[in-house]
């Protein structure tokens, strides 16, 4: 099994500590990479894909040290967040010579299969000078995945893109983690990452906050009160049976129907539907309000 | 041509009252082959509207007719009442237009440029270094603008746009992609004050934007072109209105409720991390409630799942045609557009 592994890595520019610390191991699958500007996100992707010394600490893809390590790119694709495209070649000279440099045995034959993987097959003989952000985008990951890698890092894919070229990306990626691969991208669209990929690594002022299923982390984060927002056949009826209950910790009737803070996540989620049965009262939605990776993400910064 | 019918006549020359934006039979070319907009007819009212499309649909090129500065090659467009081909300075001295590219000057402070260019909009001198202390503030800049604008971050310098757009009191905002490039905090700080302008200042706006989160987020209502063409002009919440299937997200044990759910007749189709039961009345909420109650499950969610802006963009809204396929979790490919309701 294919794996990124950091230790301790620091990686500091004179005075300025951009990474601080980091210990963390991505697997197979799809991962986001989170992180306010400037935390730290593109050094880390620098580092690990071998463009940058980290300053203290040690960096493993399979096994392998990245650093001074050609060979590793093999194994490894990156798409930029910059612009690297020579727009004066057309979209299929890109990627056969990216398939070139790869050594790869026919070159053709795989950048074709990248570029149809990328719907560009059409505008392949263009110049790229003349495409529009999201095409220039999808150029640069077929041009990444034109020697089928291990790992793929991936900054901002999703920048320029309009919602077709969006979604397509997302299954492309997801159906590349589900056969194994490494994929790790830095987004800042948290609706996005939150659909792709339920495991996160968050970067904060260089440091790892946090690492995981943005789910569990939330689970983890025993200092906030879990709310739902709970209608049901008689609200205050139900808010009244709830309020009984030591899984509860608040209830106030809104417009939008019952709010409900529970400290207790779990007890709650296993009460509220004998609860309201035992009460007489028909349930008509319980919906989780602060469980998105945009409630988790916003927490993690205040923290 | 001086008998011409009365009809035709008012067909083409009045806008109609009441309308921010007006297309009527719209069309661009450049050239004889790029056809960037086709006989687009639609209107926009009061509120914040949202403008979404491919890459390469004609938001663009709508902006730029609207603002007078392209003229089309066919058909008319009206804003505030006046003519893009006749009254494009009148247009632009009651539009706030903010560009999506990085188009600002380096080496100006903010409060220069919102000043020079509220001059430029035809204010006063004084009246305009006002007006851009007023709309620098309403961004939320403060000490920040007697900075230059070369070494101010992304998400500030979209504040910049966002106050020159606004310094000469337009009644009308265009913003192409404000949120570009902003981080999370950032683009929840811009939207919510979009919708404050929208809101609270009563100018009417229209956003361009390809996150279309975003635009059920902020916007009233919505247009979608593609191609140079309507895809649709509705209210946001008719678009994103409630389906006839119910969603359940348990914490575990997502097989025995399966199991429950299809003896007691629902039909629980697997989707994303939960199951999508079809509504059938009142009873089927009692269902799902007794049957977690029985197998004493934590229920984390259960709502009717609404219809999403995205399904406009989705190629085909082929139905999965086995629900294994639907199985992978948060899949967006596995999303059905209505089709797990009909089953």
């Amino acid at each position: 099994m294919t794996t990124i592994e950091l230790r301790g890595v620091s990686r500091w520019y004179g005075n300025v500590v951009a990474v601080n610390g980091v210990t963390l191991t991505i697997g197979p699958g799809v991962t986001g990479l989170l992180g306010p500007n400037g935390a730290g996100k593109t050094t880390l992707m620098h580092m690990i894909a071998g463009f940058l010394v980290p300053s203290r600490g040690e960096i493993t893809v399979a096994g392998r040290s990245t650093w001074r390590n050609p060979d590793m790119f093999r194994q490894l694709g990156v798409v930029p967040e910059r612009d690297s495209v020579y727009s004066f070649l057309t979209g299929a000279e890109f990627v056969t010579a990216s398939a070139k440099l790869h050594g790869l045995p026919a070159p053709d034959a795989a950048a074709g299969r990248a570029i149809s993987m990328l719907e560009m097959t059409e505008a392949q003989h263009r110049k790229i000078s003349t495409y529009s952000k999201g095409m220039r985008q999808r150029i640069k990951v077929a041009a990444a995945l034109v020697h089928d890698p291990e790992v793929v890092l991936l900054d901002e894919p999703f920048n320029g893109m309009d919602p077709r070229q969006r979604l397509h990306m997302m299954d492309l990626l997801h159906v590349q983690g589900e056969q194994g691969r490494v994929i790790v991208f830095s987004s800042h669209i948290l609706e996005e990452v939150e659909r792709l990929s339920g495991i996160i690594q968050v970067i904060v002022g260089g440091r790892l906050a946090a690492s995981g299923d943005f789910r569990a982390i939330r689970r983890l984060m025993t200092n906030r009160p879990h709310v739902f927002l709970v209608r049901s056949s008689d609200d205050r009826a139900l808010g009244a049976a709830l309020i009984g209950r030591p899984a509860v910790s608040a209830v106030e009737l809104t417009a939008h129907g019952l709010q409900v803070r529970t400290s207790d996540y779990g007890t709650f989620t296993r009460e509220i539907a004998r609860i309201s049965r035992e009460a007489g009262l028909r349930l008509t939605q319980v919906q989780p309000s602060d469980e998105s990776l945009e409630s988790v993400f916003a927490y993690l910064l205040a923290s | 041509m001086i008998a011409q019918p009365a009809t035709t006549r008012d067909q083409a020359g009045q806008p109609e009252s009441g309308a921010v934006i007006e297309a009527r039979g719209l069309t661009k070319r450049y050239g004889l082959t790029v056809t960037a907009l086709a006989d687009l007819t639609v209107t926009i009212w009061p509120g914040i509207t949202g403008l979404i499309g491919a890459n390469g649909a004609g938001k663009s090129t709508l902006i730029k007719i609207l603002l007078g500065l392209l003229e089309p090659t066919s058909g008319r467009a009206f804003v505030l009442g006046h003519d893009c081909v006749r009254d494009g300075f009148a247009i632009r001295s009651l539009t706030g237009y903010m560009p999506e590219h990085d188009c600002l000057p380096p080496d100006v402070t903010a409060t220069e440029l919102v000043t020079h260019l509220g001059r430029m909009s035809g204010l006063p001198p004084t009246a305009a270094k006002e007006r851009a202390a007023d709309s620098l503030r309403h961004v939320g800049l403060y000490e920040e603008r007697y900075r230059q604008i070369g070494t101010y971050s992304t998400g500030m310098k979209q504040r910049v746009k966002l106050a020159q757009a606004l310094v000469g009191d337009p009644r009308l905002l265009l913003l192409d992609e404000p949120t570009n490039g902003l981080d999370p905090a950032g683009r929840t700080a811009m939207l919510d004050l979009i919708a404050k302008i929208g809101s609270e200042f009563g100018i009417s706006i229209l956003v361009a934007s390809h996150l279309l989160g975003e635009i059920e987020q902020i916007c009233d209502h919505l247009v979608a072109i593609d191609a140079g063409c309507l895809l649709r002009a509705d209210s946001v919440s008719s678009v994103t209105r409630a389906t006839a299937a119910l969603l359940v997200e348990v914490d575990d044990g997502i097989e025995l409720l399966q199991a429950e759910l299809a003896r007691r007749g629902l039909g629980p189709v697997r989707f994303q991390r939960g199951l999508l039961v079809q509504l059938a009345g009142d009873a089927t909420y009692d269902a799902v409630r007794d049957s977690v109650a029985d197998l004493g499950l934590p229920l984390c969610r259960m709502e009717q799942r609404r219809h999403q802006v995205e399904e406009l963009f989705r190629d085909a809204p082929a139905a999965p045609a086995d629900p294994a396929v639907s199985v992978a979790p948060a899949m967006p490919g596995s999303q059905p557009t209505g089709a797990a309701g009909v089953r």
